[in-house]
């Protein structure tokens, strides 16, 4: 008995440093993705000259960035609350690598396979909200305020129509496991939860979009209204922090949609991470596509999508799953 | 980003002037000068409630560079490069209120061959010009990729410019009696090229982003400016023709050869954000139409009038001379005593009349809808402080 | 745009920053050259250089290719100031105040002749701007012109890369013959 205990300590402890690991390399690889399809998208060539000859096309970008960043001096403004002010870019990073917990990367690759994973990752993806608050409050900013004030009132309104849409994938499967969730759906594109529901598809991708805070939705740090909104404050590692969280929601949203209806790691031949890296990575390249497309939109109109739009439709696919059932 | 930004401050003369309200629930918040949307270092205050603007104040100065003052110390020639630098982006027409106002004091009659080169390269700036807005608009509106398709094709005519101007950005090219050199068959060549390009390229503007759902929701209806409001603050350019009125000073008192083509004056009566921004899309196709002609029609013969005075004296008198700008009209007073330098030279800016209405437009919208009105108006700040 | 600046090879030993936590010759080596490979530049447009500033980050000189792509409009996040345009007396405040917001390591560009010596708009017993902006900041790389090419500015940008590491990285352009210029 005693012995069992440490074994499941041992494990979350080797899965959440490999969970860190895959958190950093992902962010490392977005970035220069992200860059990339920009300059492709702009007809020019993006990051390129930066590394040694045997690094070409500007792969060592991405870690030039980022230890600059760590070198950077980082300090208090003058007025700031620094325990809030310090403690925001931690609260908003730290939940983003618990929710990687739970989701099965493959068939026999997850940390811990729990009956509440779904629920678990709800959760802890709401926490952004108030780091992200908190960060614009504390940074006595009046740009940090609004881009809080923003922040809020969207990060509230939106986690509604998602876990609308959640649900009637829930009711289709009856368990709230991530595991099961993938597990249940079959190899081929037809078998997966997308052709079922197409329509929560659609609306768990532009929640997810505003969940995360990309472009257009990206209102809180709007570059053009709020200067970086409620980041403006921060330097160094702890706007880098805001940046690797940011990635790792887009990266958390992504292996939702893959897992809920995309069928997870399943595919055609072997199931395996492979079908499931894939999966999340072609999401998280329309998402990039989408962000260098769009204009922004207002702020009231992000809310009128949400509650006039997203929120009707979202019950009404509730409401046919749960007749569907019925029947 | 500045000064009275933190709460505990007490902010600077002007947001202390600013600061007397008679609600207690609203914050005053300090756009600029550094701030990506306000197109340089024009600084506005606003008083918000929430989102929503209830006064807006534009504050200048930030860049005023005594232009008025240096003509009356400098003599013609030595002023020569300096309308150029008021508005940059549309350099040329700043330089051809200039030169024609001496040559309208001094009675110089400007060969006709000069006059068709100051017609197309004018018009090609003007078009490098609204390019830019156009690009910078859609930046402030959240769009990055339309910026760089708009420079690509403004690098183009950059390219072409350079050829006989010399120069990329602040074109000094016009000179008392014509211009300083002539255009050759590269440059007819290349702008002919460069036209048809820009007429293909329009399509993609359009279905990129003039369709644009969001673009559209984020324009139309924004930022009324009735016709009214226009005539009372003195704005002109596209601001005016966007709210319907069709006055335009390459029609309305033509001057050099204006009056031989054969252009529309396009006119939105929307009155909003969307007619300015269709107004503008218009023009560079009028534009293109202007220059296309100008090239057939080209005469031969001198491109700068052989017996122009190098050091100009004009007569004691004042005159005034009103070019279209990008922006509006541009307007030159001069009034000479006879000496080598003016005695006095007034800078008509578009962009100062444009700005004014600003603080009442902007009253009452939304703090994202401000910054679509503001990059809607096409600000080039060191034309408003001169 | 091709001549090496002299004074620059004897310059680059005074980089001062705060006292840094890791004062180890090879992590310090490393990462200089992380900050010479990332610099990003503030928004900070003036006047007609701004423009400039903005072809020196679109696709045809693509600043992005030397690392320095991510303009930021907050000063807390950018490691260069590219002061693009003339500085008034009423700027002035600003100018300090937005450098001292940036936090160390900071490197500042004089970007046009404006910002190095006030340029044309310097005449006698004029009243309005600074003469040189190096009057109220440090500044380490000036690119002369009125306004400068986009391509100056990218050589500014490696006279900046150059400072931090003490080596030049990219290979010095050559000039081009009579017959290829027009």
């Amino acid at each position: 008995m005693i012995e069992a205990i440490p074994t499941q300590f041992i494990i979350i402890f080797v899965g959440l440093l490999a969970i860190m690991a895959f958190v950093g390399l992902n962010a490392v690889v977005l970035v220069y993705l992200e860059r990339k399809v920009a300059g492709f998208i702009h007809r020019r060539p993006g990051p390129y000259e930066v590394g040694p000859p045997c690094f070409p096309h500007g792969i060592l970008q991405p870690i030039a960035d980022g230890l600059k960043l760590v070198g950077k001096q980082i300090f208090t403004p003058k007025g700031a609350d620094s325990f809030l002010f310090w403690l925001a870019p931690m609260i908003s990073i730290a939940p983003a690598i618990v929710c990687f917990i739970v989701i099965p990367f493959g068939p026999k690759l997850q940390i811990i396979n729990t009956n509440v994973g779904l629920i678990l990752i709800l959760a802890f993806t709401g926490i952004n909200v108030l780091a992200l608050c908190l960060a614009g409050w504390a940074s006595q900013n009046k740009y940090g305020l609004i881009g809080a004030a923003r922040d809020i009132s969207q990060g509230v309104a939106y986690e509604i129509p998602l876990l609308l849409v959640v649900l009637s994938v829930v009711f289709m499967t009856g368990t709230f496991n991530l595991f099961d969730i993938a597990d249940g759906q079959g190899a081929w594109p037809w078998q997966w939860y997308i052709v079922y529901q197409p329509l929560a598809f659609v609306l768990f991708f532009i929640c997810a979009l505003a969940e995360t805070n990309r472009n257009p939705f990206d209102l809180p740090e709007a570059e053009s209204e709020l200067t970086a909104g409620f980041h403006t404050e921060y330097s160094g590692m702890a706007f880098a922090c805001f940046f690797l969280a940011e990635y790792a929601y887009m990266v958390v949203a992504a292996c939702i949609m893959a897992i809920l209806f995309l069928g997870g790691f399943q595919g055609p031949g072997a199931p395996g991470i492979w079908w499931f890296l894939a999966k999340v990575y072609v999401l998280l390249l329309i998402m990039i596509w989408i962000r260098w497309t769009f204009p922004r939109v207002r702020f009231d109109q992000l809310l009128n999508i949400c509650w006039k739009w997203l929120i009707p439709l979202a019950v009404l696919n509730l409401l046919i799953t749960l007749a569907v059932i019925a029947l | 980003m500045n000064l009275d930004l933190r709460l505990d401050t007490q902010g600077d003369f002007y947001s202390q002037r600013f600061q007397p309200t008679e609600r207690e629930d609203t914050l005053v918040l300090n756009m600029g000068p550094q701030h990506p949307s306000t197109h340089g270092v024009l600084r506005i205050l606003l008083e918000i409630d929430g989102e929503y603007i209830i006064r807006a104040e534009p504050v200048l100065g930030y860049i005023h560079r005594m232009h008025e003052k240096m003509a009356e110390v400098m003599s013609y020639p030595q002023y020569l490069p300096n309308p150029g630098r008021t508005d940059y982006l549309h350099a040329l027409a700043w330089n051809w209120a200039h030169v024609a106002a001496v040559e309208r004091l001094m009675g110089i009659e400007v060969p006709e061959r000069a006059e068709y080169i100051r017609v197309i390269t004018c018009e090609l700036n003007r078009i490098s010009s609204h390019l830019l807005w156009w690009g910078a608009i859609l930046l402030d509106l959240g769009a990055f990729t339309p910026i760089m398709y708009a420079f690509d094709d403004r690098e183009r005519i950059q390219d072409i410019m350079q050829r006989n101007t010399g120069s990329r950005l602040t074109y000094c090219y016009y000179r008392f009696g014509g211009v300083s050199a002539d255009i050759d068959d590269k440059f007819i060549e290349d702008t002919r090229a460069e036209c048809a390009r820009l007429k293909d390229r329009a399509k993609m503007f359009k279905d990129l982003v003039t369709d644009n759902f969001i673009l559209r929701k984020r324009l139309e209806e924004i930022g009324e400016i009735p016709v009214d409001t226009c005539r009372k603050y003195g704005a002109t350019g596209p601001v005016l023709r966007g709210s319907g009125q069709a006055y335009d000073v390459r029609r309305a008192e033509p001057y050099s050869i204006y009056d031989r083509f054969d252009f529309n004056i396009p006119v939105y009566d929307s009155c909003d954000s969307m007619g300015r921004y269709l107004v503008r899309m218009d023009e560079i196709q009028e534009s293109i139409k202007i220059i296309e002609q100008a090239l057939d029609t080209l005469p031969e013969g001198d491109y700068i009038l052989p017996k122009a005075p190098k050091r100009p004296k004009p007569p004691a008198g004042d005159v005034y001379f009103a070019v279209e700008g990008a922006r509006g009209k541009i307007g030159m007073h001069l009034v000479s005593d006879g000496g080598k330098s003016p005695y006095r030279l007034k800078l008509r800016a578009p962009g100062f009349s444009n700005l004014s209405l600003f603080s009442e437009v902007a009253q009452g919208t939304l703090i994202s809808d401000a910054i679509a009105i503001l990059a809607s108006l096409d600000l080039v700040i060191p034309e408003i402080d001169r | 745009m091709a001549q090496e600046n002299q004074t620059l090879t004897h310059a680059y030993a005074d980089i001062s920053y705060d006292e840094p936590i890791i004062d180890h010759a090879p992590v310090q080596k490393i990462l200089n050259i992380c900050r010479a490979m990332s610099l990003w530049p503030m928004t900070f447009g003036l006047a007609c250089c701004a423009i400039e500033m903005m072809g020196f980050g679109m696709a045809r000189f693509d600043s992005a290719r030397f690392g320095a792509e991510v303009f930021r409009p907050s000063p807390r996040q950018s490691d260069l100031m590219i002061v693009a345009g003339t500085v008034n007396k009423k700027l002035s405040p600003l100018v300090t105040m937005l450098y001292e917001q940036m936090p160390s390591p900071k490197w500042v560009i004089a970007m046009g002749n404006c910002a190095i010596s006030g340029g044309p708009f310097v005449y006698k017993n004029q009243y309005g701007i600074v003469e040189g902006v190096d009057r109220i900041i440090p500044v380490d790389v000036y690119v002369p012109g009125c306004p400068p090419r986009p391509e100056g500015l990218l050589e500014g940008l490696f006279q900046v890369q150059k400072k931090i590491t003490g080596r030049r990285w990219w290979p010095v352009p050559e000039t081009a013959t009579k017959s290829e210029q027009w």
